[in-house]
């Protein structure tokens, strides 16, 4: 890869700021950061949507609220309802977390109906669906992708960006084998810069969300110096999701299974010194 | 003329006499200002063989096309033979004394001769004054300071020499607006041969702007940049660059005892959260720098600047001391004495090693803190042990029958990251022009901070490549001449949409980057004309064949010589590290 679009890099941005501290004025140069760098949308929280659909509305960025946000525990009832206000303030995209511990105990028909509520009531805006894929293993993951499809999604997501781990070109391409190439895959979580941003293009996202677009941006533009060298390859651990399961943040079973995953890797006995 | 004064004045302190240099448009293009066109006039005034500190030196000072009006713009580049290294040197300072040089008309002055008694310039709208410094001299730079200031006009900008410089120590520091300093090299010192005890200088003319709607538009953009970068957003600004002490140090690359180690046990005591908590009575800016990464600090007895991280580490960790309140206060010292932190730190830490392995007769311990500062005075009045640490690391070893224990490369100190836990730094490093420095090409920001993209620390791949094209971006920056700190936030291309702006010209970014590329070959030409090739381009053998024995950089030496033939390589030099005359040729030089 000799060169980069940026332009096209920008349009796959969703430029988020979801932190619980964030205010107004926050959101405010959000607004005005995705209309100078040419961002797709902004991804906020449902309580800044009607603010940054003002001042997005005479441009082309969009308004993407995160709903269920971060835990996607609430009733389904409720998520459609915060959906719904969501879209009549003005949001074009709506990110909905999935209830992930129905998941985990295969009440697939439940996260089914909870995934199709949001999408009747967001119609025409576009859903995605974020799996936290951290928590998950990867048959859980294309399951989850599955059904997805099947309740009408228009993109499944990897992450919230609060859980244990963000996304990683090994759960892109997972999710990109399952849905096809007409549904989207939004990579989020830990995207600082743009060797993450090509990698995880490189594994099949089509959207990326993260706070880092700005840096993402500016960086890429020393590319095209030493394109080579800027993406030379790292210690295969360093983007594996086995090398980040941490046994304070994962359930058991899933820690297990990614720690599984890590020993009976072909790299191991390789990369194992460079462990720290 | 846009972004340029178009005026860079001459200064014979032998005669008195001035003259304004004429630089041709052509010549501004291809060097720009700052370091880059200080090396471009340096090179066609002194001969590589020239004695630094002898008369026929020059010494100039020259602002940038973009300073005074972008953001961090207030400083300045003092470029000369260093008599430190006897490599081509500048050295950078901020504060506010390059924009009220600028602001008098001038790009910059040339200092050659010496004055026959001590004397001062001061540099105004209405020219540049030769006065004299008779009774200055002795005085230390914050005493320099408040005596103009009375003399001449409050709210000047002055950069000074303290006694150190009068004393040709030869790692002396320009001090200007009190406590920022231009201390790599030995600027002071040459300042000192001259018997040029400060410059005095402030402004009231206007830069010309070509483009003053799209600067408008651009220092918004600018400041989302600035603020959206952790390191610059937020790091800098809370913590200073004393924010790297834990990083660096969980990282296991934070030199101790002379590099003997790479985990300070008392980093944390050290760090710059501690200097936030027990310190910090401010933070302080530059010239139009929103970052304010400067400490303003108290202690129960003294106030001041700093430390920043490379001082909180050269009178730190790499003395094995834990006393935050003595590393400050030799800090303060520095900048009164007018010395270099790191050079001053370091050679006292070799010193020590010296010591240790009783090859040195004057007794210095590890930990030792309350010597910092006497230690610190000698060295500024070459008084006792002091004249024979005022030989710099290199000299002092040499001298004592032990060279291996300098951490230096080509005479100047290397800073606070042991290369050993990164390759990249280590090859930049030995590559430097101007010696050990960290800021030719800071690899630290990808190898460690992810700035652009994190690149394997450990790995030698791509390194090559990315010291050359960081090195020839640093050129540009320092030539513009702005702050390296917003290296960390912007990009090649928004610095060429800022020179555009200002000048009206249209470069492109490899226009641009041919400049750096220019600039570092030209300097790599007059080192090599001064005798210095290949065998130079190396690290102490302490990062070649000893390996740490702990923390996380453990088990690693420097694979320098696996880099070295494709950096020369990529530079177009040969495999001496001599720029070959195709390379010159195609530069343009």
């Amino acid at each position: 890869m000799e060169n980069l679009n940026l332009n096209k890099i920008a349009k796959m941005i969703d430029h988020t700021e979801l932190k619980s501290n964030s205010g107004q004025k926050k959101i405010l140069n959000l607004c005005n950061e995705a209309k100078m760098f040419g961002f797709v949308s902004v991804c906020i929280n449902p309580h800044y949507v009607k603010f940054a659909y003002e001042q997005l509305k005479n441009s082309d960025v969009l308004v993407c609220s995160v709903i269920g946000f971060p835990l996607g525990m609430n009733t389904s009832r409720l998520k459609a309802l915060e959906s719904e206000q969501a879209v009549t303030d003005g949001a074009k995209e709506i990110d909905m977390v999935i209830n992930v511990g129905a998941m985990r105990d295969k009440k697939y028909d439940f996260i089914k109906d909870d995934i199709k509520q949001v999408v009747e009531v967001s119609s025409p805006s576009h859903v995605k669906v974020i799996l936290e894929t951290c928590y998950l293993t990867d048959d859980e993951i294309v399951k989850a992708c599955q059904i997805a499809v099947e309740a009408g999604a228009h993109f499944v997501k990897t992450s919230t960006g609060f859980g244990a781990f963000g996304a990683f070109p090994h759960h892109v391409k997972l999710m990109r084998e399952t849905v096809g190439q007409h549904i989207g895959v939004k990579a989020a979580g830990g995207i600082s810069n743009f060797k993450d941003a090509i990698r995880l293009i490189n594994a099949g996202a089509n959207r990326l969300g993260t706070s880092a677009g700005v840096m993402i941006l500016e960086g890429a533009k020393l590319f095209k110096f030493a394109p080579k060298a800027w993406l030379e390859p790292e210690i295969p651990c360093h983007i594996c999701p086995s090398r980040h399961a941490s046994i304070s943040k994962l359930p058991k079973a899933v820690y297990t299974y990614y720690k599984k995953k890590c020993f009976n890797c072909e790299y191991r006995d390789k990369y194992n010194k460079f462990y720290e | 003329m846009n972004g340029w004064m178009g005026k860079i004045i001459k200064v014979d302190l032998s005669t008195g006499k001035q003259e304004t240099v004429e630089v041709d448009d052509k010549i501004r293009r291809k060097y720009l200002g700052g370091r880059g066109l200080g090396v471009k006039l340096y090179t066609e005034l002194c001969s590589p063989q020239i004695e630094p500190l002898s008369p026929q030196n020059a010494l100039i000072f020259l602002t940038g096309p973009l300073t005074a009006v972008m953001p961090t713009s207030g400083r300045f580049q003092v470029i000369s033979r260093s008599p430190l290294t006897n490599t081509i040197c500048d050295s950078s300072s901020g504060g506010i004394f390059g924009a009220e040089l600028k602001k008098t008309g001038i790009d910059g002055f040339i200092i050659t001769g010496k004055a026959e008694k001590p004397v001062y310039l001061n540099i105004t709208d209405d020219g540049i004054e030769i006065k004299d410094a008779t009774h200055l001299w002795g005085l230390n730079t914050h005493q320099t300071k408040e005596v103009l200031l009375k003399e001449t006009t409050s709210g000047a900008s002055i950069a000074s020499i303290g006694p150190a410089g009068e004393n040709q120590v030869i790692f002396s520091a320009i001090m200007n607006d009190k406590d920022r300093a231009a201390g790599r090299g030995g600027m002071g010192a040459i300042m000192g041969s001259k018997n040029l005890k400060a410059i005095v200088t402030i402004g009231t003319k206007k830069i010309p702007v070509a483009d003053p709607e799209g600067l408008k538009e651009l220092l918004l953009k600018i400041d989302r940049l600035i603020d959206k970068n952790p390191v610059t957003g937020k790091s800098l600004q809370l913590l200073g660059t004393s924010v790297l002490v834990n990083v660096i140090n969980a990282h296991g690359m934070y030199p101790t005892e002379n590099f003997q180690r790479g985990v300070f046990n008392d980093a944390e005591g050290t760090s710059g959260e501690k200097i936030a908590e027990i310190l910090l009575h401010k933070r302080s800016a530059c010239f139009k720098c929103s970052i304010a990464c400067g400490r303003s600090t108290k202690t129960a007895d003294k106030e001041g600047e700093g430390p920043e991280y490379e001082t909180v580490w050269a009178f730190g960790a790499q003395l094995g001391i834990n006393d935050l309140t003595k590393i400050t206060e030799a800090n303060y010292a520095c900048n009164e004495l007018g010395l270099d932190t790191i050079t001053t730190g370091s050679t006292i830490g070799c010193a020590m090693e010296l010591y240790e392995k009783g090859a040195f007769p004057h007794e210095l311990k590890w930990g030792d803190a309350d010597i910092l500062e006497i230690l610190v005075e000698a060295i500024a009045y070459k008084r006792g042990i002091g004249a024979e640490l005022a030989l710099g690391s290199k000299r002092l070893a040499e001298k004592y029958g032990r060279p291996e224990l300098a951490m230096q490369v080509k005479g100047l100190e290397i800073p606070a990251y042991d290369p050993r836990g990164v390759q990249g730094q280590a090859l930049s490093y030995a590559t430097s022009n101007r010696g050990g420095c960290h800021m030719r090409a800071y690899m630290i920001a990808t190898e460690i901070l992810g700035s652009p993209v994190f690149m394997d620390r450990y790995s030698i791949k791509g390194k090559p490549e990315i010291v050359a094209l960081l090195q020839d971006i640093s050129a540009v920056v320092d030539s513009m001449v702005l702050c390296r700190f917003l290296q960390f936030s912007i990009s090649i291309s928004t610095f060429t949409e800022m020179l555009n702006v200002v000048t009206g010209l249209d470069f492109s970014d490899e226009e641009l980057l041919e400049v750096g590329k220019r600039i570092y070959t030209l300097e790599r030409e007059f080192n090599s004309k001064a005798g210095f090739s290949r065998k130079d381009d190396i690290l102490p053998s302490r990062f070649l064949e000893e390996e740490l024995e702990e923390g996380s950089s453990r088990n690693r030496v420097v694979q320098l010589y696996e880099m070295l033939d494709r950096y020369y390589e990529i530079r177009g030099w040969d495999k001496n590290g001599v720029p070959t005359k195709e390379t010159l040729n195609k530069l343009g030089i």
